[in-house]
Parts: C-alpha cells; sequence; structure tokens
C-alpha cells in the first residue's frame, strides 16, 4: 500500500520540484544576514527550479494519461500544458519582482516563496479529479494569494487589497463548499467520473436540489476567473497589490480557475439534459456580461495597471466561451488563448513596471511620446496592444478567431456577436495607449532606469513568441489539439 | 434516532445564519465568523450525508480538511485584519474604502 502509494510520486515530478524549490529558496533565505538587500541566489535557484519543472512538464506532455494517488489526481496533456502555462507565468512574475521597486526591497524573498505555492495550488487545481482535490487547490491558491496581496505591509492600499481578497475569498470558498455538501449527498461520490455518470439519471426532486447547489459550486470557481458577479474584489485587489504582484494574479490563479471550469463542464455535462441545458445556460449568461463589464469597465481608467485588470476580466469571459463549446475544439482553443494571453499580459505588465518604478504611477500620460524615448520598448508595447485587442498577425487574433469559430459552429450567433462587439470596444483603450505613445510630445528627457539591456531583450524574448504564435500558429495549435482530457 | 433532514435542518440554519451575519454586521471580525459558520455548516452536511446515504469516508475526510483549511484561512485573514487595524485604527468596513470600486 505504501510502496505504491510512493510510485505514485513519479507522475508527480513538476509538482515536487516546484515544492523543493519552495523549501530550497526558504534556507537560502535563512543564511543571509539580516539587513542584506539584495539576494541573488535565492532568486536564482527559483529560476533553477522553476526551469526544471518547464523541462519536466514539456518532456511529459506526450505520455499517455493516469490517474495518481487512488484517482485523486489526473495528469493528462490538458492539466499539463496548463501547468506549463502557470509555471511560465510565475517564471516572468519572479523576473518582474526582482527589478520591480514596487514591492520594498526586505521582502522580495517572500515574493518568490508564496508565489511558488500559490504555483503549488494551481497546478493541483489543474489536475483535480475529485472534489477534494479540487478544494484543496482552491484554497491553497487563495490563502497564499491573500499574503501576497498584502505583501507591502506598510501601505494602507496593499493591506487594504489583501483584507478585501480575503473576506471575499473565504465568502465564495464557504457559498462554494456548502454547494459541494448537497452535491455529495445526492450524487453519492465525490469522484468527478462517479459524479458524471450519477448525473445523468436523476429523478425530478433531485435536480430541484443539484441545481441551486450547482450554482453555489459556481460562485467558487467564479471567484477565482474573476468573472462577472463575482468580480468587484478584483480591480480593488489589482490595484491594491504591487505591480508584480497584479500580474501574477492575473495569470497563475485565472488560468487555474479556467482550467477547473473546462473539466468540471466537459466531464459533468457532456450528456444531454436539464443540468447540461441549466449549466451551459448560466456560462452563456455569465461570459456575455463579464466581457461586456470588463471592457466597458476598461474605457474610463486613468492607470494602466487598473485598465489591464479590466481587461483581464474580458479576457477571462472569452477564455469562458470555450467552455461553452463543450468539446475539443473549445479546449485547444481555450489553451492557445491562454499560451498567448500569458506572454502579452507578462510583457505589458513589465513595460508598465518600468514606467512606474520611474515616475510613481503609472497614468496613460506617462507612456506619452515613448516612442522617441525607447523606440524598442514603445514598437513592443504597440505589438501587445494590438495582440490583446486581436488584430490580425498576432496571436491575440487567432486565438479569438478559433474560440469564435468554435461557438458559431456550435450555433451560439448571440454570443459570437456579443464577443465581436467587444473586441471593437477593447480596441478603444488599447489603441489609446498607442495613441499617446506616438502622437504626443514626451514629458521629459529623463532615462528610464528599468530599461536596461537585459530587461529590454527578456521583453522582445515576450514579445516574439507573440507574433510567432500569430505567424504559425499551426504547430502550437497542434499541441493544443493534442491536450485532451482525460476523464477517469 | 435523529433523521438526515434534521441534520439537514440545522445546517441550514447554520448556513442561513452565517449568510446574515455576513451582509448585517460591519465588523470584519463578525464577518470573518460568518464565514466560519458557513463552513460549518458545509462541514456538518458532509458528515451528515455520508453517515446516512453512502457508508463510505469519504465525507468524514472532507469535514476532517475543512476544519483544517477554515483555521489556516483564519489566521491569514486574522493577520490582515491586524495588519489594518494598525494602520487605520479600526476594524469597520466602511473604513476600507482607499481603493475606488
Amino acid at each position: 500500500m505504501q510502496l505504491n502509494y510512493l510510485a505514485n510520486l513519479s507522475h508527480y515530478v513538476p509538482e515536487l520540484i516546484v515544492c523543493l524549490t519552495m523549501v530550497m529558496t526558504m534556507i537560502v533565505e535563512a543564511t543571509y544576514e539580516n539587513g542584506e538587500k539584495s539576494k541573488p541566489l535565492m532568486y536564482w535557484c527559483s529560476i533553477v527550479g522553476l526551469f526544471c519543472a518547464f523541462v519536466v512538464l514539456c518532456l511529459s506532455l506526450n505520455q499517455p494519461p493516469t490517474t495518481a494517488f487512488f484517482n485523486a489526481v489526473v495528469i493528462d496533456p490538458f492539466s499539463t500544458l496548463m501547468k506549463i502555462i502557470m509555471v511560465l507565468g510565475t517564471l516572468g512574475a519572479i523576473w518582474l519582482s526582482h527589478s520591480s521597486n514596487d514591492i520594498y526591497n526586505p521582502v522580495k524573498p517572500e515574493f518568490i516563496m508564496l508565489g511558488l505555492g500559490v504555483l503549488v495550488g494551481g497546478m493541483l487545481l489543474a489536475s483535480a479529479n475529485n472534489m477534494l482535490t479540487l478544494y484543496l487547490g482552491i484554497e491553497t491558491l487563495s490563502i497564499l494569494s491573500y499574503a501576497l496581496a498584502s505583501l507591502r505591509k506598510n501601505d494602507e492600499r496593499s493591506s487594504e487589497a489583501g483584507l478585501k481578497y480575503s473576506l471575499y475569498g473565504g465568502i465564495s470558498a464557504g457559498l462554494m463548499l456548502f454547494g459541494m455538501s448537497h452535491m455529495f449527498g445526492v450524487l453519492g461520490t465525490i469522484q468527478f467520473n462517479g459524479m458524471a455518470q450519477n448525473i445523468a439519471n436523476l429523478t425530478q426532486n433531485e435536480i430541484l436540489i443539484l441545481i441551486p447547489s450547482f450554482l453555489l459550486f459556481f460562485v467558487g470557481i467564479g471567484y477565482k476567473i474573476a468573472c462577472v458577479p463575482f468580480h468587484m474584489w478584483s480591480p480593488d485587489v489589482y490595484e491594491g497589490s504591487p505591480l508584480p504582484v497584479t500580474a501574477f494574479f492575473s495569470i497563475v490563479p485565472k488560468m487555474a480557475g479556467i482550467a477547473v471550469l473546462l473539466r468540471i463542464t466537459i466531464s459533468f455535462f457532456s450528456n444531454d439534459g436539464v443540468m447540461q441545458y441549466s449549466w451551459l445556460g448560466l456560462l452563456q449568461v455569465i461570459a456575455a456580461l463579464t466581457m461586456t463589464v470588463g471592457n466597458i469597465s476598461a474605457i474610463n481608467q486613468r492607470s494602466i495597471k487598473r485598465m489591464l485588470a479590466f481587461s483581464s476580466i474580458g479576457h477571462a469571459g472569452f477564455m469562458m466561451l470555450g467552455a461553452i463549446v463543450l468539446g475539443v475544439d473549445g479546449v485547444r482553443s481555450v489553451l492557445f488563448y491562454g499560451i498567448g494571453y500569458m506572454f502579452m499580459t507578462l510583457a505589458a505588465f513589465a513595460i508598465t513596471s518600468f514606467i512606474q518604478n520611474k515616475y510613481g504611477n503609472d497614468h496613460f500620460e506617462r507612456f506619452s511620446g515613448l516612442i522617441y524615448r525607447k523606440p524598442m520598448m514603445a514598437i513592443a508595447m504597440t505589438i501587445i496592444m494590438f495582440s490583446l485587442a486581436g488584430i490580425p498577425p498576432f496571436s491575440g487574433f487567432v486565438a479569438k478567431f478559433h474560440i469564435l469559430s468554435a461557438i458559431i459552429k456550435q450555433g451560439y450567433m448571440t454570443l459570437a456577436i456579443i464577443a465581436a462587439i467587444n473586441s471593437v470596444i477593447s480596441l478603444y483603450y488599447y489603441l489609446k495607449v498607442v495613441r499617446l505613445m506616438v502622437f504626443k510630445e514626451k514629458e521629459d528627457d529623463g532615462e528610464i532606469i528599468g530599461f536596461s539591456f537585459v530587461n529590454q531583450s527578456v521583453i522582445v524574448m515576450l514579445v516574439i513568441p507573440v507574433v510567432v504564435l500569430g505567424l504559425f500558429w499551426a504547430k502550437i495549435m497542434a499541441v493544443a489539439d493534442g491536450a485532451k482530457l482525460f476523464i477517469q | 434516532m435523529i433523521t438526515l433532514p434534521s441534520y439537514l435542518f440545522i445546517s441550514f440554519v447554520l448556513f442561513i445564519c452565517g449568510l446574515v451575519v455576513m451582509i448585517a454586521r460591519k465588523n470584519i471580525v463578525a464577518i470573518m465568523l460568518g464565514i466560519e459558520l458557513i463552513l460549518n455548516a458545509a462541514a456538518l452536511n458532509f458528515a451528515a450525508y455520508t453517515k446516512f446515504i453512502n457508508q463510505n469516508l469519504d465525507g468524514h475526510i472532507i469535514s476532517l480538511f475543512i476544519i483544517v483549511i477554515a483555521a489556516a484561512e483564519a489566521a491569514v485573514g486574522l493577520a490582515i485584519v491586524i495588519r489594518f487595524y494598525q494602520i487605520k485604527e479600526s476594524i469597520h468596513i466602511d473604513d476600507a474604502t482607499q481603493l475606488q470600486s
């Protein structure tokens, strides 16, 4: 029995590497003397650890799907690809935290440790196969995120962000658990495949209990994705948190939430029936609302960080459309969207971060005339904005195109029209940045220290995939196509 | 013999109490108490369902996990509340208005 358990660990190498890296960073942190400012060894330790995890994940992409730990977690290409996205996102956020002044120097080690912990939670969530692992993943993700949000502990805004995050998080986790308990009672098991089998044949009364339970259950996932009725925390938390934390939040917890939403939708609701009808109806309404509210609220923002926060709500709505498709088309376009979104978000936040380091705030006007000062960065930002808005030669366009074609194939014309209108709305505020950078006079001539040669080349390296994925998308799409869900 | 509906009724009452506390009280610590009530309602449900409907241990194990995780969540939450109190000298939810919403 025990030996069986240990043998299962061989499927769980990436998570183990991340956990060990977390422990290693703690040990390394303890070796520094008090008051020592820069801790390069810690930074490199975490980078190397995450890189190892990335390589192992890439190598295991083509392996046959299995389950581990008595069916508690499932390791399939879908979860592996999601984990790759999350690992890369964490890697980028740690690099960003290293060069950002937004987190005070002495607490940077905490960012690395807590960030790695959140990553472990996200990986658990991406491969959850029963209700217990789902709950554990969501809570690992949330509890560490509360601490991350209030990382700048002497700052009023940061601790308020943490407070709001923890209150909303606690409430939604409680509601989700209450829904889950009734689902467990009616369906009789916590294993996803058993629940899915029992969902196919229900009596009238059981459906009457299950529908509100699933509604409550959705609160928990919806809060992680930040979709509309549960999005109120998101702009405040994103604004109050330090910038690297914001970049991290808009990638890792969001992708983990999307992954679990896809898995739940496809494993539970693939059969026709009342349950499928109501769940898909709920998702359609919420996806449409999420896109619209996110994009319309983004229009009137002064701070780039807050604008990116609202636009990430809009993108989450777009990714939810992929879950409605209920099939291979939806899964692969969401994965492709996620890969592109990760690169675009990281690069946009990186450029914003360096501007903010220089001026102390990140209002739109700080970007004016950037093209005369740092042409390379201005071009990079322009490409990212075009790609986020979904303009042809970039990856954002290909991703949006595939999601739209998938939902049109399923016959959801209204949703497709709403999504297309939202793309047009988002164009307005994305192009505002471009207009300021190109057509406005520059404000001052001061050197922006953050844009050193190394940092500029990292940003260019983040932008190259955005362009390449837009032009030669077939290869990555084939990888995403192979990333099938394994329901066991 | 206490039957399943009685357990469900008690947990439902707990759930409603928690919701009311969260909506009505303006004190942050009271809101966290409300969250605990909801979590306990869920734990009670799991234990009751596993006793009466399926005889395996799943529900009991989930209840144990809920207790542990609720403690962790309360610890982190209270730490943040203490930070907030040291900065603002108040634990009233209406004082958390620094961030525009």
